[in-house]
């Protein structure tokens, strides 16, 4: 099967913003899509919840609204629900001509509210501004009639689809994620706190691999083999895979030190993991020109696909719970060893860039082609060139690499990161979107 | 050496003080008469600064308020020694709206203390005319007041100077309403030119600052600029250190020179030195967790190398102590200062949400950290009674009414400044005061260092830092219970003072 066709690359870019049958003039849907999806990459930046598993399942939902919205308007798509775990089927247009933009508009601005509802004042001030240039731009020349059937229908979608996520287990984060107390237990091979942040005294998110997924059937669908058994053994397989992490760290050349920040995708002082793909996806929309259907398309399955992924890749971390490399060299090998990248404060294995990256190369790839060429900007506005990649998976193993690289993670939870990211994304390639 | 030393004919009990002894604080906001607010939204979530100087020679320091979207005001301080705490509103000419913060600082030598106002627009000094009345003095003075959203300053005098350099640290584009993160404007660098200010210099790149402090941090003997960055709103920063050496344009310290990346959202820098090993400590406030950054190796030839070590001394103050709303704390204003007068250095920390965070404590008390004697530092502001939960953001731990125990200003957002009158127990004290002639009469950039017994304690004279806030005055060291110590000076220029011998609960001034 052609899977660009499927996802609608192929299709003519003036996909009719209007419903088919009552056609009248209106603004391109695309921007209100790039320009919200570009907001929210920010909004994860600053609000202080959005660790990594947070911000994929935001991704997640908003990006079903988008194409929930359009699919509405489109009778070409057709809708997820019963795709989807849990999702019921959508709200319809009833009589009277919608525009597809402003459907899209209510239906993103009022997702972002509220999944972005704690964020901070000026992010409640960018979300007002958007709204109201966004509302501006796509409700000018348009029939106030029109204009009001399509909020409403907008509104509509997105009160469905926050209703859905509201059950699914993530919604409500206390302490930024951190539980109040962790006993780690009497092993040598568990994770232990690697941070002298008195917030990070515990795992992140432990119980993450409970949450409901969105394509895969459940957390545990794409399991993984256990780690290498733990010992101190210079002559075992874990000794050998931290004696290269110490080995690696200690000669970095200059572009293995770029590589390790330019993945680095620290919460809280970047769009994160997922967000990073997420900017790929939006950028790849932006200056290639991708048409409505084909733009929203990738969105929901991209994030789909990593909000799959995060649940997935924590319910292996809480399952092996094993330590980082830092606890492991400073105990073994040598206690003064620091690794280039803050250490994150939860499980080792298995590594979760490698996994959301396995599964956003493995959309990405269904969706513009093997060997699929594209620069990545991710980090332009601070300082970071952009780089080139010769396909999605060379960036996806470039990105497990920089775990290794930035002292975080051993090879193994690289490897098979990316392995369970692949397992994971295929659920998303295999959602039906063509009517 | 001209050792002057001038009693305040107050003299506090000497009874011996325990260690980690609680006075108490009793709030005299409205008998005080000081009645005001730091008000507005957006452009005023953060700021809301106080100055607290000596305006009409009474030795005792009046107070400069900042205002937000209402006029910054100054209130004569009208106590009586040892006695309640009482203001006045006096009509001084700092009357302007759009204020975010004010510091002290005698900028032309003349013996009067002039204010800085910080504001969301044109930045302006006011000349002191005596009296705690002010006049607008940019133009005189050549000083460009930008149009810019300022907050953070600091000062200092370059060798040979008659003007201090000035720096004034710009926060967010506030024009920038859809997209404000990375709109971070630049901060400025003012240095003197003949009789007045050069035009300024951008200390490019600027990262959103919201605390300033030049310092020698490595005991050379030369001031660097350090810069706390707020991380909401940059894009690639992190916290900064700049060389600024004579005739030599700004220089960051880079990595290769040991300065280690950091990225926090720094509200505050309160600096001291902590174990007297001359070099100081330095608290970084943030949200969450706050740092306590002490070199990794202390020494003449120091890099610029910092662990932290927040949580081994005790002030990570990382969630609210007290109360039901356990969720992450928010650090504004932070000062050093033994308020229990034993000898060693507290923490003072302004607390409060940045304006309906629900991901952060909305009940956040502030912070009142009691050192002990193993320099770990225990909570106790509720216990001293200054645990309130209002948006706190600047403040000052200053003695208000002379009878050596410091008390406690604090400006909150859109809600009423507080005051505090510290009402013991507490130890002996000792003030001092520096004065010389010629430019920076009042001797920023020296140490001051006292000594009791084997015991220790240095200052380290700056201006600027904490959260929109300063103090100027006479340094204040703790004495437990000494009937006397000995004071020596470290000038700006090297010189050293023979160390001189001074009774307690007095404030004495040295001269070089």
């Amino acid at each position: 099967m052609d899977r660009r066709r499927v996802l609608g690359l192929g299709a003519a870019a003036g996909i009719a913003a209007l419903m088919p049958g009552r056609v009248m003039a209106a603004s391109d849907p695309v921007p209100v899509l790039t320009n919200w999806t570009k907001l929210t990459l920010q909004l994860v930046r600053h609000t202080a919840t959005y660790s990594p598993p947070v911000a994929a399942r935001a991704f997640g939902y908003l990006g079903v609204t988008g194409y929930e919205a359009v699919a509405a308007c489109d009778g070409a798509l057709t809708s997820l629900a019963g795709q989807l775990n849990g999702l019921a089927p959508l709200p319809r247009p009833g009589d009277g001509a919608h525009d597809a933009a402003m459907v899209l508009q209510a239906a993103l601005s009022a997702g972002t509210a509220h999944f972005f509802a704690n964020t901070g004042p000026s992010g409640q001030r960018a979300m007002a501004t958007m709204r109201r240039k966004l509302d501006e731009q796509v409700t000018a020349g348009l029939p106030e009639d029109v204009a009001a059937r399509s909020r409403a229908l907008g509104l509509a979608i997105a009160t469905h689809i926050c209703g859905w996520a509201d059950g699914d287990g993530g919604a409500v984060i206390g302490n930024m994620g951190f539980p109040e107390s962790y006993a780690a237990p009497a092993d040598p091979a568990a994770w232990v706190p690697t941070s002298l942040v008195r917030q990070q005294q515990a795992p992140l998110l432990p119980d993450w691999g409970t949450v409901r997924p969105f394509a895969m059937p459940a957390g545990n669908t794409c399991s993984l083999p256990p780690p290498p058994a733990y010992s101190e053994d210079p002559a075992s397989a874990f000794y050998a895979e931290a004696m290269e992490v110490y080995t690696a760290t200690k000669a970095l050349t200059p572009e293995q030190n770029l590589i390790a920040r330019f993945w680095s995708d620290d919460p809280m002082l970047s769009s994160t993991p997922p967000g990073h793909w997420i900017f790929v996806a939006n950028d790849l929309i932006t200056r290639r020109q991708l048409p409505l259907a084909a733009s929203v398309d990738v969105m929901a399955r991209l994030g789909v696909a990593m909000a799959d992924a995060f649940i997935g890749c924590w319910q292996a971390k809480t399952t092996y719970n094993l330590l980082r490399p830092v606890t492991y060299i400073n105990r073994v090998i040598d206690p003064a060893w620091k690794p280039l990248l803050n250490t994150p404060p939860f499980p080792e294995y298995p590594s979760g860039h490698s996994t959301v990256s396995g599964a956003a190369a493995t959309v990405l790839t269904a969706a513009f082609g093997d060997g699929y060429v594209y620069d990545d900007f991710t980090h332009e506005r601070e300082g970071l060139d952009g780089r080139a990649y010769a396909s999605f998976w060379d960036a996806a193993n470039e990105a497990g690499i920089s775990r290794l690289y930035g002292g975080i993670h051993f090879r193994a939870a690289i490897e098979q990161g990316l392995t369970q990211g692949r397992c994971i994304g295929a659920y998303a390639v295999a959602l039906r979107t063509l009517a | 050496m001209k050792g002057m030393i001038r009693l305040l004919g107050l003299v506090l009990c000497a009874a011996p003080v325990a260690a980690q002894t609680v006075p108490q604080f009793v709030e005299e906001t409205t008998p005080s008469g000081l009645s005001h607010q730091f008000t507005g939204e957006w452009e005023y979530m953060v700021g809301g600064g106080v100055a607290a100087f000596d305006c009409n020679g009474d030795a005792l320091p009046d107070l400069a308020l900042s205002g937000g979207t209402g006029p910054a005001a100054l209130f004569v301080n009208q106590s009586t020694a040892g006695g309640a705490l009482a203001f006045a509103p006096v009509e001084s000419g700092i009357e302007t709206e759009a204020v975010t913060g004010t510091y002290p600082i005698d900028i032309d030598s003349d013996g009067i203390t002039d204010l800085v106002l910080l504001r969301v627009g044109e930045n302006v000094v006011m000349r002191g005319l005596g009296d705690c009345r002010f006049e607008r003095a940019n133009e005189d003075w050549g000083f460009d007041g930008g149009d810019a959203w300022s907050t953070a300053f600091a000062a200092m005098w370059e060798p040979g100077e008659s003007l201090p350099t000035l720096a004034i640290g710009n926060y967010i584009n506030q024009r920038e309403e859809a997209y404000p993160w990375g709109s971070c404007t630049d901060n400025w660098l003012h240095r003197p030119a003949g009789a007045g200010y050069a035009a300024p210099l951008p200390l490019t790149p600027s990262f959103c600052a919201l605390s300033m402090l030049f310092t020698d941090w490595n005991g050379s003997g030369r001031k660097s600029l350090r810069v706390s960055n707020d991380r909401e709103y940059y894009e690639g920063g992190q916290e900064q250190m700049w060389h600024l050496e004579p005739d030599q344009p700004p220089r960051l310290y880079t990595p290769d020179e040991g300065w280690k990346r950091l990225r926090i959202w720094g509200m505050g820098i309160a600096s001291t030195d902590l174990d007297a090993d001359g070099y100081p400590e330095f608290y970084l406030t943030s949200m969450a967790d706050n740092k306590l950054q002490r070199l990794v190796t202390p020494a003449p030839d120091a890099l610029p190398d910092y662990t932290d070590v927040a949580w081994a001394k005790g002030v990570t103050a990382h969630r609210p102590f007290m109360g039901e709303d356990l969720r992450p704390s928010t650090g504004w204003h932070a000062q050093f200062a033994d308020v229990n007068n034993d000898g060693r250095a507290d923490l003072f920390v302004a607390k409060g949400n940045v304006w309906e965070m629900p991901d952060f404590a909305m009940a956040d008390p502030n912070n009142l950290l009691l050192q002990g004697a193993d320099g770990v530092f225990v909570e106790a502001a509720d216990e001293a009674g200054v645990a309130s939960t209002h948006a706190a953001r600047g403040g000052a731990v200053v003695d208000l009414n002379g009878d050596g125990a410091l008390d406690l200003v604090v400006v909150n957002r859109n809600a009423p400044l507080q005051v505090w009158r510290n009402s013991g127990p507490v130890g002996n004290w000792l003030g001092v005061a520096l004065s010389q002639p010629g430019p920076n009469p009042t001797g920023i950039g020296a140490w001051v260092e006292v000594r009791t017994g084997d015991h220790l304690q240095r200052h380290e004279i700056t201006s600027g830092g904490g959260h929109v806030s300063g103090i100027w005055g006479p340094q204040h060291f703790g004495l437990g219970t000494a009937e006397q110590a000995e004071v020596r000076v470290i000038w700006p220029d090297g010189r050293v003072t023979e160390w001189t011998a001074v009774q307690a609960n007095q404030t004495t001034t040295l001269s070089p």
